[in-house]
This record gives C-alpha cells, structure tokens and sequence, in this order.
C-alpha cells in the first residue's frame, strides 16, 4: 500500500467497546496509512466515540450494546454506502498492526480472492499465552471439521473484503460467534478465501481487556451453540 | 364447588382474552377459545376426563389434563422464544440505522463534528 492515494476506496472498520485509552492512537495508526477510518462505538460508557473522532475517524454509535458481530455488520453496511471497493476490519485494542492491512491488500491484488483472511499463525504471535494459543488451534478443527473450509486461524479480526464479499456475508450473530459465522457463509456463498501472515501484538492492555478471548473458552462454547441454533 | 367456580372463572377471563384478540390474529384466538371451552367443560363434567384419559391410556383424568397442559406450555414458550429472536433482530436493525443516521465526521475532515447524514 505505501501511499494513501493507492486505496482510496478502502475502508478499515474498526468496533470498538470501552476503549477509550487505546482509540486514539490505534486510529491515527491506521489513518497514517488509509485515509477512511469508520468506528462503531458499540454504546461505549467511555469516551471512546469522542477520542476516536478526535484522531479523525468517522464514528457511528449504536444506541444500545449489540455486540462485536453488529458492529462489524453496521460498520460494513456504511463504507459500502460510502462506496468502498474493500473493507477491512481491524480490532480497536491495538492488537493489529496497521502495516498488515497493505499485507492483506497485496495478497488480494495478487490472488483476487474475495475475501483475506489475517493468519497470526502464519505470521507472529508475539507473547501469546500457551492456553490462548491452543484454544485457538482447537477452533481451527473445529472449523475445519464443521465448515469444510481450511484455514490455520480462525479467530483473527483483521480481514479484508472486496466489495462484492462484503455485499453478500450477512453477520446475524450479534456477539462473538461472527468469527465463525463469517468463514461458514465465505463457504456457503462460494467466495474464495485465502489468508495472509499478520502480527498479533498481545500487548498488556489487549491481555486485560480480552476482547477477542476475554474467557478462551467461551469462544469454544459459542461456536457449539451458533452450531446448534442454525 | 369453590375450586369449580374459581376454574370456570379464569377460563372465561382466556375466553374474553381470546375475544378481543380476534382481530389481532384469528388463528390463535380460535386456538384459546377452544382451549378454555374444552377446559370449562372438563370442569363441569370432571369424570368425563377419567374416561378420555383411559381411552388414551393414561391413568387419571387429572394426569391428563396435566400432560396436555405441559404441552401447551412447551408449544407457547418456543413461540415466544421465535418471537424473542424476532424481536432481538429488528431490534438491531433499528439501532443500526439509528448509528448510520447520525454518522460523525471530525472538524478537520470537512465534517461538522456533530451529525453527518448520510
């Protein structure tokens, strides 16, 4: 990516809940690389929707809590108003890094798939847990087995979409299960997938705030019961 | 018998119920009505039930009534869960557009800082 005029029809979608401390700098890390920058405040009970205005987002609020997988859903369904030709979604603790983004951009240019997928297996993990990383290695077997689509991580949040992908998924579930229900409906939609290494910096905030693995294993939990509800 | 008046009591408060819901959906206030006018004549005739309930094979009319009952509850609390669900989704579609509505751009972007309709 380098210069901001190569993407200017790309979208980062960053939802954010009660992360007023990190927001701002993880938003004007991103927006040093990629001008469109959309939060969804998910009803925050901090100042996270002004500090992230403030580093110079657009920023929608939901009026009431929906969950991680609404935010995404919303923040999409407004770049692609916007006329965004690819989205990514990016996770608001500071766990990602911004240079990946032009990782997941070359990887699509280069394939044309539909839809990358960040791998912290394919690339780093740095400091992550023993117990988080196997847990996250279970989900993948999980998913493979149940999906039938093969990938090494399956509960990344930085992912890229093309207009057209990000069209046709539909996030319904409203909380954490939207990992898992966004590779079921890239397989059930016939979208190709491939996935691109990225770094996942397990920094201490992003430890403490658990945001994607707050209890490892709720996420196990609620892949069986997203499974059982279809 | 007081317990037979008390019965009847609330089996014509369903009634009524059923009656005014008659506009809203006829299906289920059909539904209640049959319910409750079955249920007021199992009160009246109570020994009517033993000889239904042996029919179908269960032993006492009152079990009957029970395990009927039961499954009334069970066929009324999924509909209320599908309803829930229901609900949960538009719920989200509102607050989503609600959010999207009342996009906000900041001051050095050319926005207002305050609302940005989209």
């Amino acid at each position: 990516m380098g210069q901001k005029s190569q993407a200017v029809d790309l979208w980062v979608v960053i939802p954010a809940f009660n992360e007023g401390p990190v927001i701002g700098k993880v938003v004007m890390a991103v927006r040093a690389l990629c001008h469109n920058v959309v939060i969804v405040d998910d009803c925050s009970g901090d100042d996270t929707g002004a500090q992230a205005l403030e580093a110079g987002a657009t920023v929608l609020r939901h009026p009431i809590n929906l969950g991680q997988g609404a935010a995404l859903q919303t923040g999409i369904r407004y770049a692609l108003s916007r006329g965004a030709g690819y989205i990514v979604t990016f996770d608001a603790d500071g766990q990602h890094r911004p240079e990946d983004i032009g990782v997941l951009l070359d990887t699509q240019v280069k394939t044309g798939a539909d839809v990358v997928l960040g791998s912290r297996f394919l690339g780093h993990a740095e400091n992550i847990p023993r117990l988080r990383r196997m847990i996250l290695q279970l989900a993948v077997v999980y998913m493979h087995i149940t999906s039938g689509v093969k990938l090494t991580d399956a509960h990344n949040g930085l992912r890229l979409l093309t207009r057209r992908a990000a069209e046709r998924i539909r996030i319904t579930q409203a909380r954490m299960a939207h990992a898992s229900e966004i590779i079921d409906q890239i397989d059930a939609l016939g979208l190709t997938v491939v996935e691109a290494p990225v770094t996942i910096v397990y920094t201490e905030y992003s430890l403490r705030k658990g945001q994607k693995l707050g209890n490892a294993f709720n996420i196990l939990i609620e892949l069986f019961v997203a499974r059982l509800n279809k | 018998m007081i317990i037979q008046v008390l019965l009847i009591g609330g089996l014509l408060l369903c009634l009524l119920y059923a009656f005014m819901q008659n506009q809203k959906s006829r299906l289920l206030s059909k539904a209640i009505s049959i319910i409750a006018l079955t249920g007021i004549y199992l009160v009246l005739f109570p020994e009517h039930t033993n000889g239904l309930a042996r029919f179908v094979g269960v032993g006492r009319g009152a079990d009957l009534v029970l395990y009927c009952w039961l499954v009334i509850s069970l066929i009324v609390s999924m509909h209320l869960q599908l309803q829930i669900l229901q609900l949960q989704g538009l719920i989200t579609e509102l607050a989503r557009e609600m959010a999207l509505q009342g996009a906000r751009r900041s001051l050095d972007e050319g926005g207002t800082g305050t609302h940005l309709g989209t």
